[in-house]
């Protein structure tokens, strides 16, 4: 076995682990999780057996395993951009929400306070 | 109290002409979103409650002291946004403030810069009154005339505005004049998402949502060096077109 091929099967399982580890806060949605197990499982197999992954990579056109690996990269990538995106959408609307809320509390509570001048005068 | 018309000075004869034999606004709530208006924020307020009692000022955090002139003007109740969230957030702020007030009826939303006149919107509030409406749309395209709009700009509104079928189906003809009237029903039921500037497209699309009965009406707009100097920017329609679709595919 090539040094390589331990150290990157190491780091995939330490991922799991922390994955693991981490489950209670990752409030991941289940496709979520099963998309990370099966990047986990495929990663372990192309590294023990590389030339496998040439094979599918001819099936499909793509020269050498390598390059597939990286076109998948780049669309996993795409993907990963577009979730992160929406992502932050949705937690600069709670912002916005949560800013609003403390805004209009600030507000009512000044106004209480200018009536209660208004009526010791 | 501190917001009663009567004790402001009159600062300008040619605005009190405005006020004249006009109903009482006592029902309406002028909305306006602020962000760095410190150099006019002053006249716009004072123009406005001289016709209208109830004036709410957004801050949207701004970083020029436009907060402190409208608490010092003592003409208008103040909101400020603890962060900047943006000109689509400060008007729902805004608007979710007004809506709470007992006896409001009627809601403004005006911008800061100065652009709009005081008197398209008493225009726009009584057709509210008169009409069966539930928006009044101010367009820059409706006979009146746009002062010193700069041409580019009116060549990307008129195509904005052909490339929206939604504002089509309407019959508007500018979906982006931040100058608008709407009555109750619309204020309980508005929800704007978009922070930034693509709250007028979101605006237009929640219209047809809600199946509110809009209508446009004529307003002038005076383009002065300050606003042009302020306005948005051909980059910024990109912004507001990616806000709206992604908006839309995220949460509606």
């Amino acid at each position: 076995m090539v040094v390589i091929q331990l150290l990157l099967i190491a780091s995939a399982l330490g991922l799991c682990a922390v994955f693991l580890i981490h489950r209670q806060q990752a409030r991941t949605k289940a496709w979520a999780k099963l998309i990370f197990a099966a990047f986990v499982v495929f990663g372990i197999y192309a590294l023990l057996r590389p030339d496998d992954l040439s094979r599918v990579a001819g099936l499909v056109g793509v020269g050498r395993g390598a390059d597939l690996l990286l076109y998948c990269l780049v669309v996993l990538f795409a993907f990963t951009t577009l979730a992160t995106y929406l992502r932050f959408l949705e937690i600069d609307a709670r912002y916005a929400r949560l800013a609003r809320s403390i805004a209009l509390e600030q507000a009512r509570r000044e106004r209480e306070r200018t009536t209660a001048e208004g009526g010791h005068d | 109290m501190v917001s009663l018309p009567d004790r402001l000075p009159r600062v300008d004869q040619t605005k009190a002409d405005v006020t004249g034999g006009t109903p009482d606004f006592s029902d309406t709530w002028i909305v306006i979103p602020l962000y760095n208006e410190s150099a006019v924020i002053w006249d716009v307020l004072h123009d406005v409650s001289h016709v209208f009692p109830h004036v709410v000022c957004v801050d949207d955090g701004s970083r020029d002291g436009s907060a402190d002139i409208v608490a010092a003007a003592k003409v208008a109740h103040l909101v400020r946004h603890p962060v900047n969230l943006g000109q689509g957030a400060a008007i729902q702020t805004g608007v979710e403030y007004a809506r709470g007030m007992p006896g409001a009826r009627y809601f403004v939303t005006f911008d800061a810069d100065g652009q709009h006149q005081v008197s398209d919107v008493i225009a726009m509030v009584e057709r509210l009154r008169n009409e069966p409406l539930d928006v009044v749309l101010g367009t820059r395209f409706g006979g009146a005339e746009a002062v010193g709009m700069p041409w580019h700009k009116r060549l990307v509104l008129a195509f904005i505005v052909r490339l929206s079928a939604r504002a089509r189906r309407l019959g508007l003809s500018d979906a982006h004049n931040g100058l608008r009237a709407f009555d109750k029903v619309v204020a309980d039921q508005l929800d704007l998402a978009v922070g930034g500037m693509g709250h007028a497209s979101e605006f237009v699309a929640l219209i047809e949502r809600q199946g509110w009965r809009v209508d446009e009406q004529p307003v002038s707009i005076l383009y002065t060096d300050y606003s042009k100097a302020k306005g948005q920017s051909l980059l910024n329609g990109i912004n507001i077109v990616v806000d709206n679709i992604a908006h839309g595919r995220s949460e509606r």
